[in-house]
Parts: C-alpha cells; sequence; structure tokens
C-alpha cells in the first residue's frame, strides 16, 4: 500500500497554490535562465568550436612588407631555417665583389693608360719629338684610338684573371671571417643557435586585406574604419547570419555586429573607400569573433571598426594599400598550449630566417592562440557562467530556506497530527520523508519547465547576449551536462540537504512533545522583558520577538538583494562615470607613441607644437598575488605596469624633481589596486626577460587612468640602459601636425579612452537593464514569501484578535508594522553592506583582469536601489493586508483543545 | 483469556526537580489480560494519561517496567519501540487529531497503511456508519463524526491494543455513548484489548476491568463480572 500521506501533496499544492505558484515561478525564472545560459554558453561555444574547423581558423599570420614570391612561400611552408650564414656571406661578398670590382677596374684603367702613354711617349722619343705639348697631343690621340682595345685585351689577360680571383678569395676570406666574428650576435638575434631543431611545416595561405575608410550613412566623413577581405580568401573563412556572401562588384558583406551597432542592415547602401557598395549579407568572420582593429587594444570597438567581405574584382578596385598578410596553418595539428606555443615559436624561425634571406621584411606575426579577435570571445564566454551560478545557488537556498520555514511552521501547526500519527506508529523517517516531498517535488517541477524554458526561450535570449556583445557565427542547440547539473541536480541537493537539516530538527521531539504541543527544546525561564510602552508598542514587540527566526530570513533576503540592485544600479554608473571621467583621466588630450625618437635620417623628432612635451614609456610586469581563475591573453597572470619616464617641471605629471635612484611615484590606480602606499616597495618584472626591477613608492599621483609608475625621463633612460635625452613620444593638448605620419606609432586621445566604455555599455547594457527588473521581482517575491510565512503562523491569534474585537486596521499595524520596519531599515543597512560588497567584489574582480576602475554609485541610484526595494515591499504589504481581512474569526475556534 | 498480556510492574514516573518535582506515578502494579476491555479511571493529575503514554511506548517510566507479550519496554529503542506501537497498537484522543486535508476514507487510511494485516478499510467505515461521509474533509464533520474516524484510523490496524485517552471528553452524552459502543464493539467484533482512560466513572460498568488510580498508585484493582451494554450506561 502506497502511503497515504502522499495524497495530501496535490492537495496541498491546490489549497496553497499562490503560494506555490509565485516558488515555482520564481525556480523557473532561475533554473530557466541559468539552464538557459548554460545551454547558450555551450552552444555557443560548440558552434565557435565548430567553427575553427568548418571555417578554417589559420594557426597564426604574419605580414610582410612586399608581396611574397613563390620560392620564399615555398620555402616558409617547409618550415626549415633559411642559411643566414650563407645569406650574410652572400651579402658581404656582394658589397665585396662591388668593392673588388672597382678596385681592379681602377687599377687596371691605370695600368692601360700607363701603358699606352709609355708607348707613345717611346714612339716619339724614337722620332725626336721632345715638345711635351706634342707628346701629350699624341697621348690623347691614341688613348682615344686604342685604350678600349687594351683595356678589353688586358681583361682577357690571364695575369688579370688570376689576380682578380685571387682578390675574390682575399674579399670572401674577409666576408667570412667578419661573419663569423659577429655570429654569436646575429645567431642571438635570430635564436639560430638551438640544437635538434625541428621544423615545422605549414600551409599559407593569402588573407589580404584593405584597411578602408567606412561612410555607413553616406554624410561624406568617415565613420569607421573597414577592413576589406576578398571572397576567394581560401583561409578564415566567414559564416553568413543574413544574406549572403557578395557577388557583384558593387556588393558587400559586412560584419553583423558591426551592422547591428551602427543600424546597418541589408539592402542598405554604405560608403567604402570612396565608393558606393550595396550591403548584401551579415557575416562573422572565424578570426574576428571580436572586432578587435589590433591584438594590442584593450577593448574591440564593434561601433568604428569593422570587417567586410567584396568580390576579388571590387578588391582589387580599392584604393587604400594591399597588407599582405598570410595566414598560416600547421599540417599535424598541435595538441595542446605548450605545444602551440613551441610549434609557433619554431615556425617563427622559419619565417624570420626565410623572410630575411628572400629581402622581404616581416610586419606582423601573431599566433592564433594569442589572437585577441578569436579568443576574447570565448575566454569571455566561458568565464561568464561562474558569477550567475553562485547567484542562482544563493537564491535556491534562500527558496529551501523559505520552505524549511514553511514547514517548520506546518510542522507547528500539525503538532497533534505529527503526535498521533507517531504514536500510531509512523516512523520519524516517514514524516521526515513526507515533509520532504513538497519542497522537492517544487523543485523538481522547477527544474523541469525551467529546463524546458532553458532549452527554448532563455536560451534564445542567452544567445541574443551574446550576439549583441560578438560577433559570433550562427549556433545550433546543444545538450549541456552542466546544465544539467547546475539546474537540476543541485539546486534539488541544495533543497533536499537544507530541508533534511531543518526537519530532521524539527521531528527529533518526542510523539509526547508533539501531542502537548510543546515543540522548543529549550524552555524559556522567564518572559522576556521589554520597555514600558504603549500596549500596542509592547504588542508589537512581542510580535517581532516571536517571529525572530522569520525576520532573520527576511532580512538576510532583504540584504541579498539589495546587495544584488546594488550592483545593477552600480555598474552601469560606473562606465558612465569612468566614460564622463576619461577625458581627466588621460595625462593630456593626445599621446603620441613615435616609432623611434629619432626620424629616418637621424634626426631627433620635435615638434612646434608649443603645449608638447617630451615623455618616454616602457611596460613591465608586476606580479599578482592572487591566483587567475581564468587563463588567456588579459585575463590574469601579471599586471602589466607602464612606466613613464617624465621631464622635469612637466606640466602633464605632477612628481618631484629630485626622487632619489630607485625611487618613483605611482598612480592612485596602481595603489588602490593592489592597496600600495608610499614607502612600500615594488618589484617589477621584464615580460620576456629574465630582469627586475626594485623601486620603493614615494608618493601618489592623482591618476586614474591606468597602472602606471613615474620617474624622471633621465633617470628612466639610464635605469632602462637607453640612450641620453631619448624619449617615446610627446604629450600634447592640441593635435600635432609638424610629425610625419611615418613616425608616429600611434596616437592615443581621449575618444580611445571612452570606446572601451562605450562598448562595455553597449555589451552590457541590455543584460543589466533586464537583471534590475528581474530583481524588483525578485525582491518582491521573496518579501511576499516571507510575509506570507509571518502572517501565517499568527493567523491563529489575528483571529483572535479580531474575536476580541480589534479592528482590521489596528490588527495591519500589529502586524505589518513590524514587517515595514524591519525591510525598511534592513533596505537601508543593505545597501550600505550592498555598497560596501560591491566595493570589495569588484576590487577582487579587476584583480583578476588588466587595468582598474573603481566601483561608483551615483547618490540617485542609491535612493532608487532603496526605493525600487520598498517599492516591491509595499506592493506585498498590500496583499499582506488583505490576507489579514480574510482571516476568519472561527480560525481561533478551530480545533482548541 | 491470555492472563498477563500487559504487565505493569513498580511503575514510577516523576517529573520536574528539586521542590517543583512531582510524583506522578509511585509504584504502579497489575495485569491486563488479551482482549479484556480494561477502563483506568481516576480524577485529574492522578496519573493516568502518564501511565497510558508508558504504556503507549510514547513516555518513560523512572523505574519500573511495562511488558508487553513477555516482552519488556525498555529493553526496546526507539526503533523497536516505533514498530512496537506500529504492530501492536492504536491510538484514540480526546483530540481527533486528523489530517485536515485528507478526507476520511484517507484519514483511514493512513491507519491501514501502517499494518500488516489492516481490517478492510470500506467494512471499517460501514462499521463507524461513516460511509455517507468517506469523502468529507474533518471540518466538515461533527465531533462525534471526528471521533469516529480516529477510531477507525486506529481499529483499522487491527491493533492487539487500543489505547483510548478520554476519547469522549469532548463530546456529549448521546454522541459519547455512541462512541463507547464503537469502542466496544471493536473489542468483541476485533477482539482488541482495549484500555481506555477516562473520569468518567459511569463508563466502568461497560468494562471487563476497572483500576483506579489515586495520587499515582493504584487504589483498586477490579475485575467486573456484570459488565452493561454501552448503550445501557447513564450518566
Amino acid at each position: 500500500m502506497r502511503n497515504p500521506l502522499i495524497k495530501r501533496i496535490p492537495k496541498e499544492l491546490a489549497s496553497d497554490w499562490h503560494k506555490y505558484l509565485v516558488i515555482i515561478l520564481f525556480m523557473v525564472i532561475m533554473i530557466g535562465v541559468i539552464s538557459g545560459m548554460y545551454v547558450g554558453h555551450d552552444s555557443m561555444l560548440a558552434s565557435v568550436a565548430e567553427g575553427r574547423v568548418e571555417l578554417k581558423l589559420e594557426d597564426g599570420s604574419f605580414e610582410l612588407s612586399d608581396k611574397a614570391s613563390p620560392e620564399l612561400i615555398e620555402a616558409i611552408s617547409t618550415g626549415e631555417m633559411a642559411d643566414v650564414r650563407q645569406y650574410f656571406i652572400d651579402e658581404g661578398m656582394k658589397e665585396a665583389k662591388e668593392e673588388v670590382d672597382k678596385a681592379a677596374e681602377d687599377a687596371l684603367n691605370e695600368q692601360v693608360t700607363a701603358a699606352i702613354e709609355a708607348q707613345v711617349r717611346a714612339g716619339c722619343e724614337e722620332y725626336g719629338i721632345t715638345d711635351e705639348d706634342m707628346i701629350q697631343a699624341q697621348i690623347d690621340a691614341a688613348m682615344e684610338e686604342g685604350f678600349e682595345v687594351a683595356l678589353e685585351e688586358a681583361r682577357e689577360s690571364d695575369e688579370y684573371k688570376d689576380a682578380l680571383a685571387e682578390a675574390y678569395d682575399e674579399a670572401y676570406d674577409e666576408v667570412v671571417k667578419a661573419v663569423d666574428e659577429e655570429w654569436d650576435d646575429i645567431a642571438e638575434e635570430y635564436k639560430l643557435n638551438e640544437e635538434g631543431f625541428v621544423p615545422v611545416t605549414v600551409t599559407l595561405y593569402e588573407n589580404f586585406y584593405r584597411n578602408e575608410e567606412e561612410d555607413y550613412d553616406n554624410d561624406g566623413t568617415s565613420d569607421a574604419t573597414v577592413r576589406v577581405f576578398s571572397s576567394a580568401k581560401e583561409v578564415d573563412l566567414a559564416s553568413f547570419l543574413e544574406g549572403e556572401a557578395p557577388d557583384a562588384d558593387d556588393e558587400i558583406a559586412i560584419d553583423r555586429m558591426h551592422a547591428d551597432n551602427t543600424g546597418v542592415k541589408v539592402g542598405d547602401t554604405i560608403t567604402v573607400g570612396g565608393k558606393e557598395f550595396k550591403v548584401v549579407g551579415l557575416l562573422s568572420y572565424v578570426d574576428y569573433l571580436t572586432l578587435h582593429e589590433s591584438n594590442t587594444d584593450m577593448m574591440f570597438d564593434a561601433f568604428g571598426f569593422d570587417v567586410a567581405m567584396v568580390t576579388p574584382e571590387a578588391f582589387d578596385s580599392l584604393n587604400a594599400r594591399v597588407h599582405y598578410n598570410y595566414a598560416f596553418m600547421y599540417d599535424v595539428k598541435p595538441e595542446d598550449k605548450i605545444e602551440q606555443a613551441d610549434w609557433s615559436e619554431r615556425f617563427m624561425k622559419s619565417l624570420v630566417t626565410q623572410t630575411l634571406v628572400a629581402d622581404n621584411e616581416i610586419k606582423d606575426y601573431l599566433p592564433e592562440y594569442l589572437r585577441q579577435a578569436s579568443n576574447f570571445a570565448p575566454s569571455d564566454i566561458e568565464g561568464d557562467s561562474a558569477g550567475t551560478s553562485i547567484f542562482c545557488y544563493i537564491l535556491i537556498g534562500v527558496i529551501a530556506f523559505i520552505f524549511a520555514i514553511t514547514i517548520s511552521n506546518t510542522i507547528d501547526k500539525e503538532a497533534s497530527v505529527i503526535g498521533t500519527l507517531r504514536a500510531s506508529g509512523y516512523s520519524r523517517g516517514e514524516l521526515v520523508v513526507h515533509y520532504m516531498s513538497m519542497p522537492l517535488i517544487v523543485t523538481l517541477i522547477g527544474a523541469v519547465i525551467g529546463n524546458i524554458l532553458g532549452y527554448t526561450l532563455f536560451r534564445n535570449t542567452a544567445v541574443f547576449l551574446y550576439y549583441n556583445s560578438y560577433s559570433l557565427p550562427s549556433c545550433e542547440l546543444v545538450w549541456s551536462e552542466t546544465a544539467l547539473i547546475k539546474t537540476t541536480v543541485i539546486p534539488l541537493l541544495l533543497m533536499f540537504f537544507i530541508n533534511l537539516f531543518v526537519i530532521v530538527r524539527k521531528l527529533r521531539l518526542s510523539p509526547l512533545k508533539f501531542l502537548r504541543h510543546d515543540l522548543t527544546k529549550t524552555k524559556r525561564a522567564k518572559a522576556r522583558r521589554i520597555p514600558a510602552w504603549s500596549f500596542m508598542n509592547r504588542f508589537r514587540l512581542r510580535i517581532m520577538f516571536q517571529n525572530m527566526p522569520n525576520y532573520a530570513i527576511l532580512i538576510f533576503g532583504v540584504v541579498f538583494i539589495q546587495i544584488m540592485l546594488c550592483f545593477a544600479f552600480g555598474m552601469p554608473d560606473s562606465l558612465t562615470y569612468y566614460s564622463k571621467k576619461a577625458p581627466e583621466m588621460v595625462f593630456a588630450d593626445y599621446q603620441y607613441m613615435l616609432m623611434g625618437y629619432k626620424d629616418e635620417d637621424g634626426n631627433i623628432i620635435e615638434t612646434a607644437e608649443p603645449s608638447a612635451e617630451k615623455f618616454s614609456s616602457t611596460n613591465l610586469m608586476y606580479p599578482k598575488a592572487t591566483t587567475s581563475m581564468r587563463e588567456g591573453m588579459g585575463s590574469g597572470g601579471d599586471e602589466s605596469v607602464t612606466v613613464y619616464g617624465i621631464i622635469d617641471g612637466s606640466q602633464y605629471v605632477d612628481i618631484p624633481a629630485d626622487l632619489e635612484e630607485g625611487h618613483v611615484y605611482i598612480s592612485t590606480a596602481f595603489a588602490a589596486k593592489f592597496d600600495l602606499k608610499t614607502g612600500d616597495t615594488i618589484t617589477l618584472n621584464e615580460e620576456y626577460e629574465n630582469k627586475s626591477y626594485e623601486f620603493t613608492v614615494d608618493g601618489i599621483t592623482d591618476y586614474d587612468g591606468g597602472i602606471a609608475v613615474f620617474m624622471d625621463n633621465d633617470r628612466f633612460n639610464e635605469v632602462f640602459g637607453r640612450k641620453s635625452g631619448e624619449f617615446s613620444g610627446y604629450f600634447s593638448k592640441k593635435e600635432i601636425t609638424d610629425i610625419d605620419e611615418q613616425d608616429i606609432a600611434v596616437v592615443i586621445t581621449t575618444e580611445d579612452i571612452s570606446k572601451v566604455t562605450n562598448q562595455l555599455m553597449h555589451s552590457m547594457g541590455n543584460f543589466i537593464k533586464i537583471f534590475k527588473y528581474a530583481l524588483i521581482v525578485l525582491a518582491a517575491a521573496l518579501i511576499y514569501l516571507l510575509a506570507k510565512i509571518i502572517i501565517e503562523r499568527n493567523e491563529r491569534s489575528i483571529s483572535m484578535v479580531k474575536i476580541l474585537g480589534f479592528k482590521n486596521g489596528e490588527i495591519g499595524a500589529l502586524y505589518i508594522l513590524p514587517t515595514a520596519m524591519i525591510v525598511t531599515v534592513f533596505s537601508v543597512l543593505g545597501f550600505f553592506a550592498g555598497y560596501f560588497a560591491m566595493l570589495w567584489i569588484f576590487k577582487a574582480f579587476l584583480l583578476q583582469m588588466d587595468g582598474y576602475f573603481a566601483f561608483h554609485m551615483e547618490p540617485l541610484s542609491a535612493v532608487l536601489s532603496v526605493v525600487y526595494l520598498l517599492l516591491g515591499y509595499l506592493f506585498v504589504s498590500v496583499i499582506d493586508y488583505i490576507r489579514i481581512k480574510k482571516i476568519p474569526m472561527d480560525e481561533a475556534l478551530k480545533n482548541v483543545e | 483469556m491470555e492472563e498477563r498480556f500487559l504487565e505493569i510492574s513498580d511503575l514510577k514516573k516523576s517529573f520536574g526537580s528539586g521542590e517543583a518535582r512531582q510524583e506522578v506515578l509511585r509504584g504502579m502494579d497489575f495485569t491486563v489480560k488479551k482482549g479484556e476491555f480494561c477502563v483506568l479511571l481516576g480524577p485529574s493529575g492522578s496519573g493516568k494519561s502518564t501511565l497510558l503514554n508508558i504504556i503507549g511506548g510514547i513516555d518513560t517510566p523512572d523505574s519500573g517496567y511495562v511488558s508487553i507479550n513477555g516482552d519488556k519496554l525498555e529493553d526496546m529503542d526507539e526503533k523497536q519501540l516505533t514498530i512496537y506501537r506500529r504492530k501492536h497498537l492504536g491510538y484514540v484522543f480526546q483530540m481527533y487529531n486528523l489530517i485536515p486535508n485528507l478526507n476520511v476514507k484517507e484519514n483511514i487510511e493512513v491507519g491501514a497503511y501502517l499494518s500488516d494485516s489492516p481490517l478492510d478499510v470500506e467494512e471499517v467505515i460501514t462499521t463507524l456508519g461513516l460511509q455517507d461521509h468517506k469523502y468529507k474533509y474533518p471540518n466538515q464533520l461533527s465531533g462525534g463524526q471526528q471521533q469516529r474516524v480516529s477510531i477507525g484510523r486506529a481499529v483499522v490496524k487491527n491493533p492487539d491494543i487500543l489505547m483510548c485517552d478520554e476519547p469522549t471528553g469532548a463530546l456529549d452524552y448521546k454522541t459519547s455513548k455512541e462512541i463507547l459502543a464503537l469502542i466496544e464493539d471493536c473489542n468483541s467484533k476485533y477482539g482488541s484489548t482495549i484500555i481506555m482512560v477516562t473520569h468518567n466513572e459511569a463508563i466502568k460498568y461497560m468494562a471487563d476491568h476497572v483500576i483506579k488510580l489515586r495520587d499515582g498508585v493504584v487504589r483498586h484493582n477490579d475485575i467486573n463480572d456484570k459488565k452493561i451494554p454501552a448503550s445501557e450506561l447513564e450518566w
């Protein structure tokens, strides 16, 4: 026979349907969102992984200054290193041969001239001619007539040939000697000394592009840089999310996310490189999942940068210079990251040497595993979910406690029945199972519906959020075990153990105690004394004391939600604040980084711009004490620190002129991120060399724009072994127009800083908005459940005071007001807890990342975060009041013992 | 009838400590035969409910023992006690303690579930005269009807002993007599040993065995040879 108690479950579900509806909805949304996130996340990662193979993602790429010859391509493909020694000898011989030839020619000329002159003079002497003018005239005539023939004869002479060969041999020996003398340096430079070099064979593909100006609104001004590829390329292919590849010469397909951001649609016309193109497709290139224009960009920029595809003919018709970019793919794929790094290094040796001997030049080299544009999105998607699932578990935990309290109240209410059942022979285990079944069934219902929604609606939302952030390929639904474990197994376990703990404790009492309604384990010796307030206040205080455990959960819920609200309000605030402060955060409106401090002719690069000021900079690494949760570029490991050399009396950075050796100033951001103080010692390391520098912090200068260290420029040159007077670039208040563009490596303006925050705002904005509203609903639902428990627990007392003649308003004041006071007080306290928690969480989070910006919350947001919660409560208290009104008076008279 | 089916020997129980210490049972001895209708009679505070609880295995004595069929309760751990209650006992309280969201039939099934050889639920419902109410919920029943359900829940187990703690305490005269008649029926029809705690002197006339308690000791231990049916009781 099945336990008849099981029949209570559907009846209880039906009788208290609104409570369970709220709980199930709550669970469905929570579990649905998390499941959707995981499924979306797994689908996205699966499609990215699939795309890497199907769309032939490169294993790396390099750019040459000139188009590679077929020989060079073949040579690079072998993976073999070129014979650099022979190259240098050949190069040396070229020069030496020129010199030898010139010397031999000069000597021959001299000899032939001397021979002709001697011959003429001998003839003149024979004929007795002594007049020097006449002799000279004879010589000139003879020279004119016979010089070339004589010269040719002399060249053909064995004597000359032998001498020349001897000179060549001598020159060769000298060149070889010179190359060998410098061989160690050359070998070091090209890392040629490795023993047992094993070549990595690759296949090369042309992946040429042009960086054109894009004018998407056709107003005549350039809006973005578009990197145009030919549709004929065979590597780093694109997936089309809408439309198709260009077919005609006036058609173009552009990046889907850039199109979304700028409002361009299929069918629109845009201007690229001065030519009009019709947009026929929106695509995602497998090597541009995020629109990083350069691999050193801190953030991608889907507004100001675009990638596009045109027909080969259209590609040829564009004007910007062609970037001779080649993608390579290993013939055998590396198995892991270590192999990736090792193979990349070996391939680079081949590339460097082969390019060198082919008289070409490498402009850029980037192995794929370091490529931001193809790794940033998957690595970011991977990192995304941890925080959300913790958030989910905390909420499920809260629900579990709500359940536990509800059940604990039910047990109190049903004490006599439980006592009777236990006395009749029901075991404690049977009752535990009975009371456990409701939360588990509800969780299971929530999990099943949640997962169904997760695989459909919420998965699409998650995928939409990813699409909103990254230029991802189209993706198909995949089954996610992680989703099942995290959204079903873990919530069920949480629900199981929390409820088990509470119910087992509660049912530990003897049947007799249940029969006697004697449910407290320890008896309070005396009634709690309370101040001599008015009767109503004392009554209210008693109610509060009596409901302490319920209020404890209520307080926890309120504080938890307030922390979440602080995040939801503070995150966009911080970004806006950072964006607004960006102009103040840069030292100068313009920061010009030069290619070198001297131009091609060796002259120091100067400018007439009066506000320009020289500075030096280099990047070092600051070791983080914490271990990183994530791997990959810019996501952990050491912090990149910019070290600046500042000239005396700088108008941009305020540091004292007389800093001692080894003493520096650091930026406020550096100090804040790593809790550094004046007097602390910091050790900075070179990234690729085993070299460290130790500095003492002498002071902190107000600069929030980056993790930076400042010292005197002369000292900088000394420390980093640079020449006296050397510098890296100029700070300037105005644009500098008199420096040749070729000499400028990069210009950083305030816009570059805001572009980061704009992109973040765009990517996260929608998510935060949804999150904010979800939180308000969540807050209301939580408070609803908790307030309901308090009213339910007091139903009989409420019914009794009704019988005694208390009005509904008075009862409301007795039972709702304490809850209202607690919610209000703890909303405010919760705000502070939330604010400080966010400061801490933000800092801990940023420790995992490079760079720094502090958590910021506007006063209005602070007020709103509390008001939102209270609005949620106001709604609940109206329901509570109605609930109190509905409690019948005979409730108190039922089953009285 | 089997001799010494239930044996109570020198049972002592006190509550509180120091000055507040109150001895409720002060050395109680008696035996009950199998199938006997035994009434424990006494005023409030005489220790009759405590005694019943100890016999029911939901309370423990300070000293002395209770044995059923030769098995001492003091030798049983909690699990064995639960099995003991499950296999041998049925409980009827003054308050009916029905499960509010189960109907009459289901409430009786709650008892049936516990037994290896339960009586037929429908038959018990008919015996109790509840056939017209079997799909009603407890709050749709009168007190007497609720107590019938609670008796049904206890007897459906076909228990060796039916423990009744003031089963008519909350009922009127007429309903009380109906309930007593039902208990009497169970005793004769199913052969259950009945141990009923009451302060109603009139009930002793329907019992086989009357034990009068006062101040924690047995004052009278009488066998009633002239028992009369419950329907003829007057008070």
